[in-house]
């Protein structure tokens, strides 16, 4: 619990509730100010608009505990003040609301619009008023009434001065020049040696559907050109080993070394083709900790493997599937050239955003830093090859937390 | 929609708010307008959060002479209104980042921390060639924003490190500068964005290109070209971009170089 | 002039304006529990496992649970039609990404979904049918069991084609796509139930259109009789299609409280509805044109196939959407010969609502864009093929070639004056010269008609378990001489609290603020099937018209009593009884009846100062209101941005009650019809994982992103309706996406690119453009 105060509408309140309560929660649910409302509680739709220390400011995504000392202004409390009567009586006249749900959080916003207004300016205003959605009026009659409060207050000398012009959005060239040489940079390559590409998906991904999406065909959304039409995006890659490839499939087969050179694994079990554990992801402040099992295909003669692996993330219900196929090469005398054709799937909550291009981007993160990690534990060893393990393939039914998908 | 359960922590000071986040699961809260819609999601679960806008050294804006120091927990609404002389680029993509009621609460610290590849000040600081300043156990440590940002929502920021301010160098009286953006609407993050500063009596010409997978990429042909008063033609943008950045998709590639030759035209310069 | 006609500000707006609205989670009873689901994170699969935690066995529910709930079954009289179960929590498999498994229940909402995130669930994952196309193989799974195929229905239906398309010199082929889209209403699903010993009630606050329908729904559900339930839809925050049907959640909270005995709530919040509510629009349109050469369709040649998700609705059925699209397919165009087979196809996406237009944006969007291709195969302007194609006023009342029956209005002169509007010549003046910033410059049109108010010859023909009969409004005289007015639909945000008052002040006289309308609450108002299909001023009003009219001679026989005058010499005039002498107030009237009755006249109608109304329009084949809407548009060909630079309705709704609030209705409409065509999409993966799950993902329009739209008005009066009103909710939304593509093609047709599936987002068009580059 906080014991942090805040000022709400004239009143010194107490933010007792829990830390993860948000204002809008705080203020509906607790203060029984139910004029604000909830329409995404992810910031965008502006409904739950309040003041906060004078400034138009989402409910949804601040938190009393960390507003100590702050000062909220809910619609409830708008009712002395003269712009707020001009809007509200405009609002009426326009038309600028039907259903009344994101009407509070519009008035807030439109409040804050006219007080800084230039002028009665509708590109302005629309601009200006672009962050409260309203589902129901096409925004028409809000903008004429906003127009009307800017135009009144000028009339009538309400108004501040017009402002100075809106900051310059660019300044023109004057004159040339030669700039500081700046190295050309080559195309990215990222750390570790690891080149990963993106690639159209390969067979092994499961084919159960065979036909491609009609609605779908030239969609193309953002960053799903990897995508294939059973949901696996796939990414190749490649690193070099310092080491001969003997001692690198040795290596490979190391199963306590891979997870301690993958990202955030931790073992929890090993066989000699199965193992359990979890793997701890993050993007930013995601964090997702996937439990799960994998197994191992190995060829020896051919230097090849493949490891299938699935999990789910607990608390989110979402989970993952990937296979990881590899195939060693020699790389000069002494090194190893691994490639690495990386498929993977993710459902549940953590996949259900349209920016897959971030998460391809994460996969090929992951693969560059186990090579790097790789090549260091490697290197670290006084030379002696690791102690080898049966290597004939293998191939033997597993056990997963999450069934196996059925193949039809 | 509700966020899982977390602790919040008010640090008197730095030193406190540093060693706060050393702690299992802390994490720094600035404006919020990022974290917390991921915090509703669940799809962020710090088991605490650390406040820092409060702290008084992040909150204020001062003038070094040949560059602004700009606190970490200064709101984009305070960059779009105090227009600082010399970082005019500052107030204008300050007033084009996401909403008002946003802008109010937001900050230009998280905003970098954060490190969205369609943010906007991931790309305006890189080509403003600013510096971010970090406080650390160790101290403090000072980083080009070109290189701070390393991949998307990857910074060079360790668990209990704080940016504490980036440092701006103010432009000359010659220099010249665009930012664009496309945005499929107002407010959205951006599909492609480039901005551009030219700036003669420092010989700085900055090219960068953002809204991509990763961090803004730098265009230095391209920054050379503009400099030097030469022709940009449409299909040496793609094809630079192209060889830079070889992961766009054909579509992304033409969406990218459109927005580069409009940052490009906004300066008087293109084909 | 309050009366019909009048612009008058609405009654609703005060407590809106002050936030002083009462949403369903804006009322807070005590001791209520919060609810949350537990979804099914894979679009098709078998539940292996589902274990509450042992510390929370009371709190958690699943199907199993559920004693004594019936699956949601919406069973409908067209021929061929398949039924689905549809359990308030899935009982075994599960059919969609967010359909609810499993619900918890704790003090706060939070507190229930980390509840839920303690649930544990296994999920046989199965192939999932993510297209039409997918679910349409030989070879795919059935979804439902005993389905011979995965084809909720289809229809067929053929008139005159063959010897038309004979005769047609022309064949045009033209194929379009709209992609799956959520509804939106800013509020989205809301119950809170709870149960009143007193009344021995189960009373549900609901968001619904349609609360006597929703009664209807929990009470064969939950096995109770109608009169042990109430359903109270207090304000609505939009509804849209949405709030039409009875969802499972709504049946799960109803559960608890009826056998918990109390308060539970449970609101939906924006990724749920995004995701579990990704659920309309999706309509793929083959169509064939056989023309002459003046571009003239004789002949239409259709294939429809509809995305219907994985459960049909209760009770609009997944029968709705491809009857609307076979019967509204040749629009308003004196098409000869048609033939048309629509399918509605079951996939593992939530199940398809009727969101404003209901099929008909879709029809709209495939027979305008087959107009232009059909212009620009025979090299004529699309603008005079429309027109040359559309039914004449001279020809009205008409029949067209799927039996509806057009009750009047020019529809070719709400082209021309579209096209005058946004000044074609000059448009095609400065596409001639072209834009100094690299841009393109189209314009286009659409042209609809609606068939609105539509009664039980038109609804039970889409076969539906209920179908609207006739509608009812009851009048009640106060004892102070004021009105009560109670209707059994719902009014959220179409402003019925004030226009239904203005039908009573023009039958009655009283002054608008001595009249209340009494609505959303079974427990409150005579029935009525609810909200939806642009019926509610055609239907309520009528009703309410009819119910003041029953009053009139009761009023005057008293106050001529009163007065010491012939009945025959006294009137109503302007809220008053006037004799030849003397005049009477409705409330002396009222005092007289309710507290005085001795001063009643001997052969006083015992019925007194209450009536019900009862209405059906003289046709209940509908009364079609009709629009063209006109697109100015500039297309960026290397971003693949489209700015709208002006955007004109012409639109025809007969009389206007409140032209005010059909401004509003038409301007809501159309942005929502602009969402469509540019900005919303629930994108799904090829696993059937939703890709839109947040407003950063799906892209409603803002203020920014839309024009200023003008609106110009005919009226045609309805012969059918009281005051000749046609209905006017939803027309808005369904020309929009069918105007702007028609002028986005008419800005890139020259690059020798076309577009044709929504919504159009810079990588559709920057991928048409590069397809055309290519081909050259």
């Amino acid at each position: 619990m906080s014991d942090a105060a805040l000022d709400v509408n004239g009143r010194t309140v107490a933010a007792d509730a829990p830390p993860r309560r948000h204002l809008g929660d705080w203020l509906r649910e607790d203060l029984r100010l139910t004029g604000l409302h909830l329409g995404c509680e992810h910031g965008v739709c502006g409904a739950c608009t309040v003041e906060i220390d004078g400034a138009p400011a989402r409910a949804c995504i601040a938190f009393p505990a960390a507003l100590a000392g702050a000062r909220i202004r809910t619609i409830e409390a708008f009712d002395d003040d003269a712009v707020m009567a001009s809007l509200r009586r405009a609002f009426s006249e326009e038309h600028a609301l039907q259903c009344g749900f994101c009407t509070p959080g519009m008035l807030i916003a439109a409040r804050d619009a006219v007080l800084r207004a230039p002028g009665p300016d509708e590109a302005w205003i629309r601009r200006e008023m672009a962050g409260n959605l309203c589902r129901c009026t096409g925004y028409v009659g809000i903008v004429r009434a906003i127009v009307r409060v800017v135009t009144e207050r000028q009339e009538t000398g309400l108004a501040l001065p017009p402002s100075p012009p809106t900051a310059p959005a660019t300044i023109r060239v004057r004159r040339s020049f030669v700039p500081r040489e700046a190295a050309d940079p080559a195309p990215p390559a990222p750390a570790g040696g690891a080149v990963p590409r993106d690639m159209a998906p390969r067979d092994m991904a499961p084919r159960d559907m065979a036909t491609r999406d009609m609605a779908t065909r030239d969609m193309a959304p953002r960053d799903m050109a990897t995508s294939d039409a059973t949901g696996w995006s796939r990414v190749e890659a490649h690193f070099i080993v310092a080491r001969q490839p003997d001692a690198t499939w040795a290596a490979l087969a190391d199963f306590p070394l891979l997870a301690r050179c993958f990202p955030g694994a931790t073992l929890t079990g090993h066989g000699a083709d199965r193992v359990t554990g979890e793997v701890e992801v993050g993007l930013g402040p995601i964090r997702a900790t996937f439990r799960g099992a994998a197994t191992v295909e190995r060829d020896e003669g051919l230097r090849t493997g493949v490891v299938s692996g699935a999990g789910q993330d607990g608390r989110s219900a979402s989970r993952t599937r990937a296979e990881i196929a590899y195939r060693l090469t020699p790389d000069g005398p002494d090194g190893t050239r691994v490639d690495l054709d990386v498929a993977y799937r993710l459902t549940g909550p953590l996949a259900q955003f349209s920016r897959a291009g971030i998460v391809r981007s994460l996969a090929r993160a992951l693969v560059a830093d186990f090579a790097r990690r790789l090549n260091a534990e490697l290197a670290g060893r006084d030379g002696t090859a690791p102690p080898s393990r049966p290597a004939s393939a293998i191939r033997r039914a597993l056990a997963r937390l999450v069934p196996r998908r059925r193949r039809r | 929609m509700k966020a899982a359960a977390f602790q919040y922590e008010r640090p008197g000071d730095l030193p406190q708010a540093i060693a706060l986040l050393a702690r299992e699961g802390a994490k720094a809260l600035g404006g919020g307008q990022s974290l917390g819609p991921m915090l509703n999601l669940r799809l962020a679960r710090p088991a605490l959060l650390v406040g820092l806008t409060h702290l008084d050294p992040l909150r204020s804006i001062a003038d070094l002479g040949h560059a602004w120091r700009i606190g970490a927990a200064v709101t984009h609404a305070r960059l779009e209104d105090e227009r600082l002389a010399g970082a005019e680029m500052l107030a204008a993509v300050a007033s084009d980042i996401a909403y008002r009621s946003i802008r109010t609460r937001g900050t230009i610290g998280g905003s970098l921390v954060h490190a969205d590849p369609a943010a906007d000040w991931p790309l305006a600081l890189a080509t403003l060639d600013a510096v971010v300043e970090i406080e650390g156990p160790s101290g403090r440590r000072r980083c080009p924003a070109e290189t701070f940002m390393q991949a998307a929502f990857t910074v060079d920021l360790a668990a209990d490190e704080i940016v504490t301010a980036v440092e701006v160098p103010k432009t000359t009286p010659d220099a010249a500068w665009s930012a664009f953006k496309f945005c499929r609407k107002q407010g959205d993050f951006a599909q492609a964005s480039a901005a551009i500063l030219l700036d003669p009596d420092r010989r700085a010409a900055r090219v960068f290109c953002g809204a991509l997978d990763g961090p803004p990429r730098p265009l230095p042909g391209i920054a050379r070209r503009l400099a030097e008063g030469l022709a940009l033609p449409g299909d040496t943008v793609e094809r630079e971009l192209g060889r830079l950045v070889p992961d766009l998709d054909p579509i992304a590639l033409r969406m990218h170089a459109a927005a580069i030759r409009r940052a490009a035209d906004r300066l008087g310069r293109s084909a | 002039m309050s009366g019909v006609g009048a612009r008058v500000l609405r009654r609703e707006d005060d407590r809106h304006l002050r936030g002083r609205g009462q949403f369903v989670a804006d009322l807070h009873l005590p001791g209520q529990q919060e609810v949350a689901f537990l979804r099914s994170p894979v679009a098709h699969g078998l539940i292996r496992h589902l274990a509450a935690p042992d510390d929370a066995r009371d709190r958690v529910f699943a199907q199993a649970d559920l004693g004594g709930l019936k699956p949601i079954v919406a069973r409908s009289t067209l021929p061929g039609y398949r039924d689905s179960e549809w359990h308030a929590l899935a009982p075994g498999r599960v059919r969609f990404v967010g359909e609810p498994v499993a619900m918890a229940v704790a003090p706060d909402r939070a507190e229930a979904e980390d509840l839920v995130e303690r649930i544990a669930l296994e999920i046989e994952e199965w192939p999932a049918l993510v297209t039409a196309a997918q679910a349409l193989a030989a070879d795919a799974p059935r979804l439902h069991d005993g389905w011979p195929d995965n084809r909720f229905v289809s229809l067929r239906y053929e008139k005159d084609f063959e010897r038309h398309a004979a005769a047609a010199p022309v064949v045009v082929r033209r194929q379009v796509r709209l992609s799956r889209q959520a509804i939106v209403p800013l509020e989205g699903k809301a119950v809170l139930a709870t149960w009143d010993e007193r009344a021995g009630q189960l009373v549900v606050h609901t968001a619904t259109q349609v609360p006597h329908m929703i009664r209807s729904g929990l009470a064969e559900t939950l096995g109770l009789d109608e009169h042990a339930i109430r359903v109270i839809a207090p304000d609505v925050g939009g509804g849209f299609g949405y709030k039409l049907i009875l969802q499972p959640e709504e049946l799960c909270v109803a559960w608890l409280a009826l056998t918990r005995r109390r308060p539970f709530r449970y609101v939906e919040d924006r990724r749920e509805h995004l995701t579990a509510g990704a659920n309309t629009r999706q309509h793929a349109y083959d169509l064939t044109a056989h023309a002459d050469e003046e571009g003239r369709i004789l002949a239409l040649d259709a294939h429809v196939t509809v995305d219907g998700g994985a459960y049909s609705n209760w009770p609009f059925t997944a029968g709705i959407e491809p009857g609307q699209a076979t019967g509204n397919l040749p629009g308003p165009y004196a098409i000869r010969g048609y033939r048309c087979r629509t399918e509605c196809v079951a996939t593992n996406k939530p199940a398809f609502l009727p969101y404003r237009g209901v099929a008909r944006t879709g029809v709209c969007f495939a027979i305008e864009l087959l107009v232009d291709a059909v212009a620009r195969a025979v090299g004529r302007d699309p603008v005079d093929v429309r027109r040359d194609n559309l039914v004449p006023p001279a020809a009205m009342p008409f029949e067209n070639v799927a039996g509806k029956r057009y009750d009047g209005g020019d529809y070719p002169g709400s082209l021309e004056r579209a096209r005058e509007a946004v000044g074609f010549d000059a448009i095609r003046a400065r596409q001639a010269a072209g834009e100094a910033d690299g841009r393109r410059i189209g314009v286009g049109f659409a042209t609809y008609t609606e068939q609105t108010a539509h009664g039980a010859k038109v609804f039970g023909a889409w076969g539906l378990p209920i179908v609207p009969g006739y509608e009812q409004a009851v009048a009640r005289i106060t004892p102070d001489g004021a009105l009560e007015l109670r209707v059994g639909l719902q009014s959220h945000g179409q402003g019925l609290e004030t226009t239904l008052a203005q039908i009573a002040h023009e039958e009655l006289g009283l002054p608008l603020e001595r009249i209340r309308v009494i609505h959303g609450d079974t427990g409150e108002t005579p029935f009525s099937t609810g909200t939806y299909a642009s019926r509610a001023i055609v239907w309520a009003g009528g009703a309410v018209a009819e119910a003041c009219r029953a009053l009139k001679p009761r009023l005057v026989a008293i106050g001529a009593h009163l007065m010491q005058a012939a009945v025959a010499e006294t009137r109503l005039d302007r809220g008053r009884i006037v004799a030849p002498l003397a005049e009477a107030s409705i409330r002396e009237v009222a005092f007289a009846w309710y507290r005085d009755p001795t001063r009643l006249p001997p052969d006083v109608d015992p019925r007194g100062l209450e009536a019900v109304g009862g209405y059906r329009p003289a046709t209940d084949t509908g009364t079609f209101s009709y629009a063209t809407h006109a697109a100015v548009v500039a297309v960026d060909p290397d971003l693949g941005a489209v700015e709208i630079l002006d955007y004109v309705v012409v639109e025809d709704c007969g009389r206007r009650i409140n032209p005010m609030v059909v401004d509003g209705q038409t301007y809501g409409g159309t942005v929502q019809g602009l969402g469509s065509a540019l900005f919303e999409e629930s994108a799904y993966s090829a696993d059937g994982q939703p890709l839109a799950s947040t407003f950063a993902d799906y892209l409603l329009p803002g203020a920014a992103d839309v024009p200023a739209i003008r609106i110009l008005h005919m009226e045609t009066p309805s012969p059918h309706t009281t005051y000749g009103a046609r209905g006017v909710g939803e027309g808005g939304a369904i020309a929009p996406p069918a105007a702007i593509f028609n002028a986005v093609n008419d800005a890139i047709h020259p690059l020798g690119a076309v577009v044709g599936e929504t919504p159009l987002t810079p990588r559709r068009l920057l991928a048409a453009l590069a397809e055309a580059r290519l081909d050259r």
